[in-house]
């Protein structure tokens, strides 16, 4: 049986995109597997279950009871791919508690393949956040989300030498659009006919950096 | 032939975790693979017996049969090592009949290897017992062990008080156990296994458990720091193996 992906998006850092990223990630699982289950830890921020109320539970991390409920799940070989769009209050202590309790060995036992994608800024805190994340996760399972909206100009040094997936900035109008709580990424690249449009093409570049990471990982399974 | 050990593990204050240190010890050893028996002076409820039922027996060490039981058999079973929680309270008594009954002289000579656990407790009078049982341990490695079941510091924000007690006996070596997560735990309670098999997912006979993945990696890492204190007082060279190498609840 193949590995169940479970790709958790986070930052130390608010307003980053994790949430843009979390629903682009599900809405491309759901178009290619039918299937996916997103976790929403992310309440003081713009929320995923806003926008995939349909597939997106709320999960926190803040007590041993909601650890549970959430890691007792991801732990899973369903396979159904788990998204997490991880806030950025909650980050300390998940990366804390999947240490402490050994989330990715478990993992690896159990046939699910975390992928931890972490979305760079030029800030202190992300600087100081990054080395941790390496320390703890092999380079296979750890991606640098470089969002081009969050960061104009070259990624700091500190995140260059892992993977670095680039989402290029939207212009403005294009950003409102897509925040609209009842756009569907699926849905547009379904119904829009012309396939030039900015859109259409920042759609499936993102897509295509998805279905390269899936492909990693059953590349590193088999 | 290996000389016996005794460890008692002991405080006259209760509520310390006297039990909880027991248990860990007695998955220590058999992490360790070195065959170990334990008595549970908690006559007549025994709460080490109900995870470790096999190897436990309660008994109620007021009595001379009972003192019998556990120590004129010291030679002669196979175990090498004899576990002994001693309820609240029973601490000092318990090793006043030991000194009666000439034990502790025979582990000052040499004769039988003897440890103590004293459980602390965050009070002052729990500390004062420090120096009461101190006068016992002669010939015996005594070990203060600091018990975090809650956020307690120990008087360690204040170095006199701290220094008092903690310094005041030679040679007793100090050992932390962390505090483990209330909810894993309460799951170990209910489960009522040893510590090992609730990290390895197994029932009381052996059989695959549906213990929560997190709360068995909390035990998992609260265990391993547990025992990383034993590794660093080299408990298992009082049984004279030397050096724990690979170990069960490690693989």
């Amino acid at each position: 049986m193949r590995a169940t992906p479970v790709y958790i998006i986070c930052s130390p850092r608010p307003l980053v995109g994790k949430t843009l990223i979390a629903r682009l990630l599900s809405e491309f699982l759901l178009l290619k597997n039918g299937a996916v289950t997103a976790f929403d830890i992310n309440l003081k921020e713009p929320s995923l279950l806003d926008y995939l109320p349909d597939v997106t539970e709320t999960a926190e991390v803040d007590d041993t009871f909601g650890k549970m409920a959430l890691m007792d799940r991801l732990i899973v070989n369903d396979g159904i791919a788990k998204v997490i769009d991880l806030g950025f209050h909650a980050f300390d202590e998940f990366f804390k508690m999947t240490e402490e309790i050994g989330f990715l060995k478990e993992a690896a036992r159990r046939g699910v393949s975390p992928v931890i994608m972490f979305i760079g800024d030029t800030d202190r805190v992300s600087a100081r956040s990054y080395p941790l994340l390496q320390r703890q996760i092999p380079a296979t399972s750890l991606v640098t989300i470089d969002n081009e909206y969050v960061v104009r100009g070259e990624l700091p040094p500190v995140f260059a030498h892992g993977k670095v997936f680039r989402i290029a900035a939207l212009p403005v109008f294009l950003k409102t659009y897509i925040d609209r709580l009842t756009f569907s990424f699926s849905d547009y690249l379904r119904n829009e006919r012309d396939s030039s449009t900015e859109l259409h093409q920042w759609i499936r570049e993102n897509y295509l950096h998805f279905r390269e990471i899936e492909l990693n990982l059953i590349l590193q399974g088999s | 032939m290996a000389k016996p050990v005794v460890i008692v593990v002991g405080a006259d204050k209760g509520g310390v975790g006297k039990t909880t240190v027991s248990r860990t010890v007695l998955d220590y050893f058999s992490a360790n693979n070195v065959p170990t028996r334990a008595f549970d002076t908690e006559s007549p409820r025994g709460t080490l017996k109900r995870f470790h039922p096999d190897i436990t027996e309660i008994v109620d060490m007021t009595t001379t049969s009972d003192q019998m039981k556990i120590f004129d058999t010291l030679n002669s079973v196979s175990p090498s090592v004899t576990v002994i929680d001693v309820r609240a309270g029973l601490l000092s008594p318990a090793l006043a009949s030991l000194r009666d009954i000439g034990f502790l002289d025979a582990a000052k000579s040499g004769q039988i290897t003897f440890a103590v656990f004293h459980i602390l407790g965050p009070s002052i009078a729990s500390l004062d017992e420090i120096a009461e049982t101190a006068n016992f341990m002669t010939g015996a490695k005594y070990f203060l062990v600091k018990n975090f079941i809650n956020d307690t510091q120990f008087f360690q924000w204040d170095q006199a008080t701290y220094n008092s007690y903690f310094h005041r006996i030679k040679d007793a070596t100090e050992l932390t156990i962390p505090k483990l997560n209330e909810m894993a735990y309460e799951q170990v309670e209910v489960a009522s296994v040893p510590f090992l098999k609730f990290v390895a997912n197994k029932g009381p006979a052996e059989e695959a458990a549906n213990y929560s993945f997190v709360l068995r990696g909390y035990v998992r890492h609260w265990l391993a720091n547990v025992w990383s204190e034993f590794d660093r007082i080299k408990l298992t060279d009082l049984v004279g193996t030397g050096k724990p190498s690979a170990r069960g609840g490690e693989k």
